[in-house]
């Protein structure tokens, strides 16, 4: 599961013929019915597993206890006072500033380059999203092969050059194991936030840019002047949806690291998974995701309301 | 757009093309490589730029060794059920909120849609009881349904921005002759839209194919095993860790998407960034 919460658009569609106000009541309803499979769905998969974690959240639910118990806010008030659920939150927060800023910028620098005429320039384009498609586990092997602490191909390049003395076991450093995951999250989101970008760089004015430059604009003055402004739209979406995105990362988290060495890499996604599915600690792995859940909601709802903008 | 006739700005920019280009690609290349590497050449300790003896020794062992074409095959099965069922859902839903105006559309449309912000961990906290009373722990509908909770938001938006661009004066022309709304549907709107539904059904099975968490969690035994846990569980556990054969095996285990994505990248980039272009 990618996580990317990637979706569909960076604008909403200016529906061309809103004009159905001439529906008869009959076809209205059929209209309605087409929605009815889907919404069917969601209620099965989304909204019948949401309420019960919400309510089971409320509950003492271990592997011992027989059904769950209602315990009241108990999971809530012990998870906030957790110092390893806390620590899931900082290491959240460090994972998502992370990932996000640095999908931006990269994002946004290979569509600058891809977006100007050169030679292998289509060839470019076309591979550029080969990252995005790969399964996570497949991601996680690459990556975790050139971190390798014997035989990888960093520990090779560094010590070639002279950066480090001796191979590191980086995978094993709480640093090392961080800084692996961002990487790897970084590496294969670039490409999609690329073509986000480029999209946004391809709805610019051209005449815009050549009376800019008649006026003596350099690379610097274009870029902060007009290219800057004309995606700043996009470029607010795009940094919301990296913040749901790897607010829900755990796919690469777990395939690289399971969340090590000891807590260095658990993100409030690996803790859930831990206290759900090893520690069997139902009540309150709910909990924790319900905690999970309401951090994710702010971005949430700003990007369904741009969603709905013009629906 | 750039200006790059100063050789200073000429060299920045072939600077940072080479820089990301690396980062970007190497990783590809360096799996690619490593998959055709004999274990003598795989493990020496300077690694060896390119293949120096191109063997298909790792892809043997892959596919020979452990069950990687029986997981293969049950992430062929589950990935394609679950993208043509969710795209079958999208499709109604996004005609119905592209064309249609009728009381609750906004909050359908609200609900479908923040499916996708719910996390995924939490939401299978609880599935799995509810799949368990149904006896669907360990099987393949299962997976299927439990599917639908990642591209059905996504699917159903990118399909009603598509829907909302089929003229108006079509759909009406076929009601002033008496054709019904399915009718309609099927017979006019559906055909012009083949680019769009692809792209859906191959996104959509793009993120079944890619799933780790719930496969992982889902599914139990090894005969249902799909490829994604597969892999992790063959390979680089504390026991043995096979390099080789795991770079093979992920070369295969991304064949499949890798294809689909080849052949339909033009719709794909356009579907997942539709309506950022004005």
């Amino acid at each position: 599961m990618r996580n990317d919460a990637m979706a569909g658009s960076v604008t909403a569609p200016i529906s061309r013929g809103a004009s159905a106000g001439g529906l008869k009541a009959a076809e209205r309803r059929i209209g309605m019915l087409f929605a009815v499979p889907a919404l069917l769905a969601f209620a099965v998969v989304i909204i019948v597993p949401f309420l019960r974690a919400l309510g089971l959240s409320l509950t003492e639910f271990t592997l011992q206890s027989i059904e769950p118990r209602f315990i009241g806010l108990a999971n809530f008030s012990r998870a906030l006072a957790d110092a390893r659920v806390l620590g899931a939150f900082a290491t959240t927060a460090v994972y998502v500033t992370g990932a996000t800023a640095g999908t931006v910028v990269l994002g946004l620098a290979w569509a600058l380059i891809l977006h100007q005429s050169f030679r292998g320039r289509a060839t470019l384009r076309a591979i550029s999203l080969l990252p995005w498609v790969l399964p996570s586990t497949v991601s996680a092997f690459v990556w975790g092969w050139i971190f390798n602490s014997r035989l990888g191909v960093l520990n090779a390049v560094m010590l070639e050059f002279g950066l480090i003395d001796h191979p590191t076991a980086w995978l094993a450093t709480p640093g090392g194991a961080m800084a692996a995951i961002l990487i790897t999250k970084i590496w294969l989101s670039v490409p999609l936030f690329m073509a986000f970008f480029l999209a946004g760089l391809q709805s610019l004015d051209r005449e815009q840019i050549d009376a800019a430059r008649v006026d003596g604009a350099r690379n610097r003055e274009l870029l902060r002047d007009i290219v800057l402004p004309h995606i700043r739209p996009v470029l607010l979406v795009v940094i919301v949806l990296g913040v749901i995105g790897n607010l829900q990362q755990f796919d690469t988290i777990f395939a690289l690291t399971r969340g090590g060495p000891v807590r260095a890499t658990t993100t409030l996604s690996i803790e859930v998974y831990r206290q759900a599915f090893e520690v069997w600690d139902i009540g309150f792995a709910s909990a924790i995701g319900v905690l999970w859940l309401a951090t994710i909601l702010p971005p949430a709802i700003f990007y369904l309301r741009h969603l709905m903008r013009g629906a | 757009m750039l200006d790059l006739r100063s050789p200073l700005a000429r060299v920045a920019f072939a600077a940072t093309l080479v820089m990301l280009g690396l980062f970007l690609f190497f990783p590809v290349y360096w799996l690619v490589v490593s998959a055709f590497k004999s274990n003598a050449e795989l493990y020496r300790v300077i690694p060896t730029p390119f293949v120096l003896a191109p063997t298909l020794e790792h892809f043997r062992t892959a596919v020979l060794k452990g069950d990687l074409l029986l997981h293969l095959k049950n992430s062929l099965l589950s990935s394609g059920a679950s993208a043509s069922l969710n795209t079958i859902l999208a499709i109604y839903a996004g005609y119905s909120f592209a064309k249609f105006r009728y009381r609750g559309r906004r909050a359908i449309m609200i609900a479908i849609l923040s499916a996708q912000v719910f996390p995924f961990g939490l939401l299978l906290i609880s599935l799995y009881p509810i799949l368990n009373d149904w006896a669907l722990i360990d099987t393949r509908s299962g997976l299927v349904l439990s599917y639908i909770v990642f591209a059905l938001p996504v699917s159903t938006y990118m399909l009603y921005s598509y829907f909302t661009q089929v003229p108006d004066e079509i759909i009406e022309a076929a009601r002033a002759d008496g054709a019904s709304e399915l009718r309609i549907f099927h017979t006019i709107v559906l055909p012009v839209s083949i680019p769009a539904v692809v792209t859906v059904f191959l996104y959509a099975f793009m993120w079944s194919w890619n799933d780790l968490l719930y496969s992982m969690t889902i599914i139990v035994s090894e005969s249902n095993r799909t490829v994604g846990p597969g892999l992790l569980l063959n390979y680089l556990n504390e026991v043995n860790s096979d390099w080789g054969a795991a770079m093979a095996a992920s070369i295969l285990a991304s064949l499949p998407v890798v294809a689909a994505f080849g052949f339909l990248q033009r719709y794909f980039i356009a579907g997942i960034t539709a309506g950022a272009v004005k």
